[in-house]
Formats: structure tokens, C-alpha cells, sequence
């Protein structure tokens, strides 16, 4: 059979693929998204960013009732925690959104091949379909977007029961007595707040001297620290794992700190491998039209997303920049631009990071340390959520907002915090940053009272002046 | 009302000017320069050779093997697939041998007469007059 002719074949049904598709929809071009999990949205949906947000609102409520009432005038009778409901919140809600995914591919006209997409040449894909048979389909243009996988932990075999990825640490059946979490980045300690407040005793072992993994301000990395250990977290940080021993349903991990010379071990009825993830470009077939890929494995691409094949383009994880869903998202917007239009737009020094511990903590654009190696002078100012009164009603007075600017114009350069819904506090900062917003601008803008965003205002005013209410 | 606006003018220059401001309508550059630039994230900020030196393909021919314009143009047609398969001059003179007439009806249905209606051959054996009839 003749291959189907498209003006566009994405690979890839994540956030990446799957919103390049919708767009290229609304664009009126012919497109074919082809996705081999069976189900839309990527890691995002199905194993990470959703279920993990789903299981972290909700240990968070068992926790808060456990431990967070009495003082509030609350009188809780017994509280129990039923994992296997728990469980089944978090698949209803990632169910919902993959099957929304799949309408919104339909309502614009994208034909949704369930299989394996490798290329046959530059122009033909072959598909291996996940019900039985083989397919092809040719495109104008094919848009890599197969993301990323987790990075095993060399020695350590995932079995995704006593070692595990993420994908298993979303998934256990019974909250471990001990865990170790190999890794302090984002995943790493989202999982362990998760684990923690449902009664693990956990443990997390970082290589760094610091936690949250690259681009988080050190000054907040330490707060986190803290506020996390006060949450009954232990750290090591500085240490590495050597090695682990993985005998009837437990593993001993071998540690040493990172310069050498302190071995200890340390026991765990899971550990979870959390020490980042890597492009993946498996049975993509790429041998087969020559691509390049850098020594991280990265496909190459320029600018406007192309790789050395023009009509072949590439974005999401699998390609540079850090790998988070709305950075993808971003890309898959412009990449269709630049084919339709002759344009696109991404700003990589402005792409908000967002840790849902609790309290969140959230950041965008240069942190402090980023700053003193590009040589670059800057204010700080910072704001306590001590000193907001909506954070001082809700009870919820950890954390701070801290930003950065330059010290001769006021241009905002950086905006970090830690708090109750940083995550979406962070959006103000973004934009502030989009626009080359000055922190008096910021200041000067009327925020509502009493909300948490005065502490954000509060902070723009500590930077350029003084804070009122601090 | 005038001294109003004396002290208007008197204080514009103390008037805080905010750094965002509003642009006006978006424009587009009539032209863009799409040569290949390194990408913004890239560890390397360049590009490999493959990129810069312009079509990965080395000649012409080499470039159409792979190019695409509503299907592919690659030399891969054979000569049992039919019309494209073979050079027109392969296929050999189009004029008849001497003495040999092609009939239109021996073309393709597209080049044949078009057949006329009742109504047509009616108005043309009345001078047109059948049309006011």
C-alpha cells in the first residue's frame, strides 16, 4: 500500500506532539500524530507532572488533617488513609485529560496513529501499530517530539517494586517503611514529600551540596531545606551512592560523601532513582537518514527548530533547553509558526520552574549564583510571608519572595519564592520578565488586598525601596 | 481651568514613566532572515558543520532523490509503472508514419469533440431563432 501522504507527520504524542498537532489543526494543515503509549500526553499525563500533582494535593490534605487542625479549632475523629482510593483519584484525573487530549486532536482534525513511528527515509515513517500491522505514512515536514526517559542509576536495576523510577514511585502499593531517594532535584523531593506525609521514614541522598536541582537560588534551596527537614525529610546532601545491594525486599545502598572518604550505608524498603531523565530517541529509526545527536543525546537543531534535514524539525525533550512540559508546549506553538507563518517565538531565559512541594517553590530567570558567574551587578530585595497577612490568616507562613534586579536601571532579573502557591505567583513574575518590567512597575501596580501577591508587590518595593509592611 | 494646566505641564516631567508600555499594533518584518542560527539553548551556541554549509545534499540530482513537491520526486518510478515511467524521446516520434492519419477519437476522452445537445443543433439549424422560440 501506498504511503499516506501528510503535509505533516509529528512523532510523538506528548505535550510536545500533541499540542504542535492541535495547532497545525487550527492551521489547516493535514496532520497524522503518531504515539506508541496508547494513550496521549506523554510523561506529563500519564506518569508524571498529573499524577504526581494528584497524589501531592492529596497527601497533602491526609497530612494536614493528621497534623494541621487542632490548633485551626478543627476536632478530627480517627483519620485513615486508603491508598488504593488515593491511587484512584490520581488515575480518574489522568484519564480525563488523556481522553480531552483525544477529543481535542479530533475536534481538529488530527489523524491519531496508536503505534510505533521509526523512519524508513527522510520522508516516509513507518508505523508499527500498537493493534497488529504496519502503516506508513510521508510528510512535507515531520516533527520529532518522542521526549525523554528516566536515567538509569548505573549498578541499581529498576524492577519498578523496590527500586524505582518516578513511574513506580506514583504507583506503590504500600507506603514503604523506609525510602531513599537517590537525587534532590524536583522529582525527587516532590516524591519524597509525598511518601513522607503518608508515613515513610525518608531519606535523601544528593550528590550536590545543595537540593532542588539546577537553576533553584541557593539562598531558597536552603530554605526549602529546612522547611522540608522541619517536615521530618532527612538529607544527606554532599553524598553519593557507591553502590546497592538488592536482597529480599529491601536494598542496601553504599554511600560515601562526594569528595570520598565517609562510607556509610544505609537501609530501605524502596529506593527511588530520581537523578534525571535523558532524550529518547530509541527505535526512532534515525540511522537510517543520518541525524546527529549531541553527546547528551540530544537531536540538533537551530533556531527555528530545524535539524540538519530542514524539513525534519525537532522540539520538546528530546532537543537542548530543560526538559519541562510548558517549555515543550512553548516550542510546539512556534514550531508551527515558523512552518505556516515564517515566524515563531520562545524565550529560554524566561521559562518559569515550578517545585510542588509544599510550600511551593517557583522560580524564573537568573538566580543569584547565575548572576555572580556572568558578572553581572544586582539588587535583592525579599519579602517574609510572615509579614503577609492573607499567609499569617491561612496559617501558612513559610517561605519568601526574593528578587533581583539591576541595580541601574531596575530591570527585573530574577524572581524566587518560596510559598503557598508560588507556583502560580510565579505567572506575575514571568510576565514582569517577558515585558522587561522594572521592579518598580511591579510595585506600582495595585495588587488586591489581602492576597498572597502583595507579598509579591511587597518584594518589588523592597528591591527598588522599601517594603511597607516588613 | 488654565492654571490647571500650567500646573499640569508645570509637573509632566516629575510624572513617572513605567517601563512597559504599550508598543501599538504588532508588525510583522516583511522579510526574515531563516538561515540556519544555532538555537538559543544550545550548550555549544553553534551549529555543526552539516548545518552550515547550506543543502545537506551535495549536487542536484542528489537533492531531488530526496526532495518532495505533492509526492516524491525521487527516481524511483519504473518503466512498467506507466506514464513517467520512460524519457518522452525514448518513447519515440510523435508524428504519424507517413501515410497514417491519427482519428481524434483515438486520443484520451479529454481531447475528443464535445458532444453537442438537441437544444445546441436546434439553434444553430435556426439561425439562433429556436432560442427565442
Amino acid at each position: 500500500m501506498a504511503p499516506q501522504a501528510r503535509t505533516r507527520v509529528i512523532i510523538g504524542g506528548g505535550v510536545a506532539g500533541y499540542v504542535a498537532a492541535i495547532k497545525a489543526g487550527q492551521e489547516g494543515m493535514k496532520v497524522t500524530c503518531i504515539e506508541k503509549r496508547g494513550t496521549l500526553g506523554g510523561t506529563c499525563l500519564n506518569v508524571g507532572c498529573i499524577p504526581s500533582k494528584s497524589l501531592l494535593n492529596n497527601s497533602h490534605l491526609y497530612h494536614q488533617v493528621l497534623h494541621d487542625t487542632k490548633h485551626r479549632g478543627i476536632e478530627v475523629g480517627d483519620v485513615k488513609l486508603n491508598l488504593k482510593q488515593l491511587m484512584k483519584a490520581k488515575e480518574q484525573s489522568v484519564s480525563g485529560l488523556t481522553k480531552g487530549v483525544e477529543f481535542l486532536l479530533k475536534k481538529n482534525g488530527v489523524e491519531y496513529l496508536k503505534g510505533t513511528g521509526s523512519f524508513q527515509d527522510e520522508h516516509t515513517v513507518k508505523v508499527q501499530l500498537n493493534d497488529g500491522g504496519e502503516t506508513s505514512v510521508t510528510g512535507k515536514n515531520i516533527l520529532i517530539a518522542t521526549g525523554s526517559e528516566v536515567t538509569p542509576f548505573p549498578g541499581l536495576e529498576i524492577d519498578e517494586k523496590t527500586v524505582i523510577s518516578s513511574t513506580g514511585a506514583i504507583a506503590l502499593e504500600k507506603v514503604p517503611k523506609k525510602m531513599v531517594v537517590i537525587g534532590g532535584g524536583i522529582i525527587g523531593l516532590e516524591m519524597a514529600s509525598v511518601w513522607s506525609r503518608l508515613g515513610s521514614e525518608v531519606t535523601v541522598v544528593e550528590f550536590l551540596d545543595q537540593i532542588g536541582g539546577p537553576g533553584m537560588d541557593t539562598e531558597i534551596a536552603k530554605n526549602i531545606q529546612k522547611i522540608l527537614k522541619k517536615q521530618g525529610i532527612n538529607f544527606k546532601t554532599g553524598t553519593k551512592v557507591v553502590s546497592g545491594d538488592k536482597t529480599d525486599g529491601s536494598v542496601k545502598l553504599n554511600l560515601d560523601s562526594a569528595k570520598g572518604g565517609k562510607a556509610e550505608s544505609i537501609d530501605a524498603d524502596v529506593v527511588l532513582v530520581a537523578i534525571g531523565r535523558r532524550p529518547y530517541t530509541g527505535g526512532l529509526g534515525l540511522e537510517n537518514i543520518g541525524m546527529e545527536l549531541d553527546e547528551r543525546g540530544r537531536v540538533i537543531i537551530d533556531s527555528e527548530y530545524r535539524t540538519k534535514i530542514p524539513h525534519i524539525r525537532c522540539i520538546g525533550d528530546v532537543t537542548f533547553g530543560p526538559m519541562l512540559a510548558h517549555k515543550a508546549e512553548e516550542e510546539a506553538v512556534a514550531v508551527v509558526e515558523y512552518i505556516k507563518k515564517g515566524y515563531g517565538h520562545v524565550n529560554y531565559g524566561v521559562i518559569p520552574a515550578v517545585m510542588y512541594t509544599f510550600p511551593e517553590v517557583a522560580w524564573v530567570g537568573q538566580s543569584e549564583q547565575d548572576l555572580k558567574k556572568a558578572g553581572i551587578n544586582y539588587r535583592v530585595g525579599t519579602f517574609p510571608f510572615s509579614a503577609n497577612s492573607r499567609a499569617k490568616t491561612n496559617l501558612d507562613t513559610d517561605g519568601m519572595v526574593k528578587m533581583l534586579a539591576d541595580p541601574e536601571t531596575d530591570r527585573l532579573l530574577g524572581v524566587h519564592i518560596i510559598g503557598p502557591n508560588a507556583g502560580e505567583m510565579i505567572a506575575e513574575g514571568t510576565l514582569a520578565l517577558e515585558y522587561g518590567a522594572s521592579c518598580e512597575d511591579i510595585a506600582r501596580t495595585c495588587h488586591a488586598h489581602p492576597t498572597l501577591a502583595e507579598a509579591f508587590k511587597e518584594a518589588a518595593m523592597a528591591t527598588y525601596s522599601k517594603a511597607i509592611h516588613f | 481651568m488654565f492654571t490647571t494646566k500650567v500646573l499640569r505641564q508645570a509637573a509632566a516631567h516629575a510624572e513617572r514613566t513605567p517601563s512597559i508600555r504599550f508598543l501599538g499594533k504588532r508588525t510583522i518584518p516583511a522579510s526574515v532572515d531563516h538561515s540556519p542560527q544555532p538555537h538559543p539553548a544550545s550548550p555549544t551556541h553553534s551549529l555543526p558543520a552539516s548545518f552550515t554549509s547550506g543543502s545537506s545534499h551535495s549536487t542536484f540530482s542528489a537533492y531531488r532523490d530526496h526532495a518532495q513537491q505533492f509526492g516524491p520526486l525521487r527516481k524511483t518510478i519504473k518503466a512498467d509503472s506507466g506514464i513517467g515511467g520512460n524519457a518522452g524521446s525514448q518513447l519515440g516520434p510523435v508524428a504519424p508514419p507517413k501515410g497514417v492519419f491519427f482519428d481524434r477519437n483515438d486520443l484520451p476522452s479529454r481531447f475528443h469533440r464535445q458532444p453537442l445537445t438537441a437544444a445546441e443543433i436546434e439553434a444553430i439549424e435556426t439561425g439562433g431563432a429556436a432560442l427565442y422560440a
